[in-house]
């Protein structure tokens, strides 16, 4: 009886194992198949299709990005660090004060604020309303602006953040007011520092949105001096003319070379590969705080 | 009474406004980006033209319905691919999502954890062109790898790009994907969380891995699963139109499955200037889904009142 359990046992443990690690190789697959075809020779994967392993390796799929739409990715990656920088600290800052506000307990007004910003998780105006109102009423349409004000304040990180002040020890805050400190005070020597770990998960949430986000670009971008990297690579999915023309750097390239073949495959992969590379850096110090805050998130207040 | 109700605002104003202040900037978001596009769903009761604007353009009142009604075999299949999509992810999310954390609690070795998890989360942080990119290079209908696969035992390529009855399992499978290693932390969390007494006194009486897995495990996540699971039953009619833009690129071909209520608002009314149709969509959307989830959220209430959201 004992010896057949531990069998079964370990056959429960083995299948755990084999699970995981299937799931896993289907995540990871994926990437590694990208990054081949990136290094992988455009014409031997135009004749034996894309594989696990890099055919015929060679760079210069990245070479040719470089040089010849060189100076479009770098304006393009421009914009979209503008857009992480500049977005994380508008968005980050309308949203810890609106969380602050909203843990408050003493005040009526603080559930008040809670339910305002439920509301818009329950109930919206859609597409249609928001697009004219942002383009037409706002004029946030090719503009450096439309890619981050519609993006003020995320709700769902907005109660994240809502829900770790409450979790804070409101002690310090109350010792603090009868020792005469005001509420700006409060808020930013006391609660902020000690909020820290809360502040960071919401910076990398909101910051690896703005890096991933295509929405606000494909919707209110047309010029293609304002393209972030991600909407570049949609345009890049949509037409193959976007390698062989525009950007004025591409036809002199062309032109100076007629030799030159334009790896149309692979560029996109290579592409691809620039786009979520600063992810993969940033990855191992980022994903212990979204652990965290997808807990945290979880506990409701 | 009056007075003593001002004299105390006043109080309460004089003694908060810092904080006040601090809630403008947020209030002024909401506002601007969900509050007046609610009222905006007005929209469907005009005649709307750039120069008149949201709330200028002439009134028609119930007009727009009328063509609606008229015009409604799209509408209508986009709201049944969101649906028809939206139901299968979320189910099929829900059990991969949960098997992967009950199958994670019973890995040992720390280094193969840490290595797997951190695989599984990564899919979730990237955007949708990203995912559409990959799919290329295995759906394809020349270089792709799976078509050659099927070549390679001789059989017969599948044009993925081509065929729209194959997108509804390949949206569902794509969400799976992105979202299940990284849905599978909250129920692994629960399951941490669950006491360890109630597994000791079964491995006591002798109790199989599989019997704990089926008799204490599962049960004790019950209530999570289905809270989670009702609070996505409420989105049904949220389409997400950056996973079918990135994955297909509205490819006209496949619109048959993948047109779901966001693609159909942005291609009729955004693409080709027609509002009529949109707008009455766009109200329904919003109305519908609305209902949907205060229905279901009454049903977590009854459930356990502690995890409604409100």
């Amino acid at each position: 009886m004992k010896i057949k359990s531990n069998d079964q046992d370990k056959v429960i443990t083995l299948i755990s194992y084999i699970a995981i690690a299937l799931f896993s190789a289907v995540c990871l697959i994926p990437f590694i198949m990208v990054v081949s075809a990136s290094f992988s020779n455009d014409q031997q994967v135009a004749l034996h299709g894309f594989s696990l392993l890099p055919k015929g390796i060679t760079t210069y799929t990245f070479q040719y990005l470089f040089e010849s739409k060189g100076a479009m990715l770098l304006k393009s990656y421009g914009i979209t660090l503008f857009t992480v920088v500049v977005g994380t600290l508008f968005s980050l800052a309308v949203t810890v004060s609106y969380a602050y506000v909203a843990s408050v307990k003493e005040m009526k007004y603080a559930s008040a604020l809670s339910f305002i910003a439920w509301f818009t998780m329950v109930f919206s105006g859609g597409l249609l309303p928001w697009y004219i109102l942002t383009t037409k009423y706002y004029h946030l349409h090719n503009n450096l602006w439309a890619l981050f004000v519609p993006y003020a304040m995320n709700v769902f990180n907005m109660f994240l953040m809502r829900n770790f002040f409450k979790g804070l020890p409101q002690e310090l805050a109350e010792s603090a007011k009868i020792d005469g400190a005001g509420h700006f005070r409060i808020f930013f020597s006391i609660m902020m520092p000690l909020a820290q770990v809360g502040i960071v998960t919401i910076t990398l949430f909101y910051a690896l949105s703005y890096w991933n986000d295509f929405f606000l670009s494909l919707m209110l971008i047309t010029d293609r001096n304002l393209y972030p990297v991600q909407l570049l690579l949609y345009n890049m999915m949509s037409n193959i003319s976007f390698l062989t023309s525009g950007g004025g750097a591409s036809d002199a390239f062309a032109q100076g070379a007629s030799q030159v073949i334009i790896p149309t495959m692979t560029a996109r992969m290579a592409l691809t590969c620039i786009t979520i590379g600063p992810i993969i850096l940033v990855y191992p110090f980022a994903q212990r705080f979204f652990v965290k805050g997808i807990t945290i998130g979880a506990v409701k207040g | 009474m009056m007075n003593l109700q001002k004299g105390k605002w006043r109080k309460t104003l004089r003694e908060h406004w810092p904080l006040y202040m601090l809630s403008l900037p947020g209030l002024a978001a909401l506002l601007l980006f969900s509050y007046i596009p609610m009222a905006g769903l007005y929209i469907v009761f005009e005649r709307y033209t750039y120069q008149g604007g949201l709330f200028g353009s002439e009134f028609v009142g119930l007009k727009n319905f009328e063509f609606f009604f008229s015009n409604m075999e799209n509408a209508l299949r986009a709201t049944r691919n969101t649906i028809v999509v939206n139901i299968f992810s979320i189910i099929l999310t829900t059990v991969v999502a949960v098997s992967l954390a009950v199958f994670m609690n019973e890995i040992r070795r720390k280094w193969f954890k840490k290595v797997t998890q951190s695989v599984m989360f990564f899919p979730h942080f990237i955007s949708w062109v990203v995912v559409g990119t990959i799919a290329i290079t295995f759906l394809d209908e020349k270089k792709g790898i799976l078509n050659k696969l099927l070549v390679s035992v001789g059989m017969d390529p599948v044009l993925w790009y081509s065929n729209p009855w194959l997108w509804w399992p390949l949206l569902v499978f794509f969400g799976i994907w992105k979202a299940a290693g990284f849905n599978s932390i909250i129920y692994f969390a629960s399951i941490t969380g669950f006491d360890t007494s109630y597994y000791e006194a079964a491995t006591v009486d002798g109790a199989t891995k599989w019997q704990q897995i089926a008799k204490i495990t599962i049960p004790l996540l019950m209530p999570t699963i289905v809270i989670l699971f009702l609070l996505a039953v409420g989105g049904i009619l949220a389409g997400d139109i950056t996973q079918i833009l990135g994955l297909t690129n509205l490819n006209p071909m496949l619109l048959e499955t993948t047109d779901n209520i966001s693609t159909f608002v942005y291609r009729t009314a955004l693409q080709n200037g027609q509002f009529e149709s949109a707008s009455a969509v766009q109200l329904y959307q919003s109305i519908v889904g609305f209902v949907l989830v205060m229905f279901s959220n009454w049903i977590v209430k009854r459930y356990d009142k502690e995890y409604a959201l409100f």
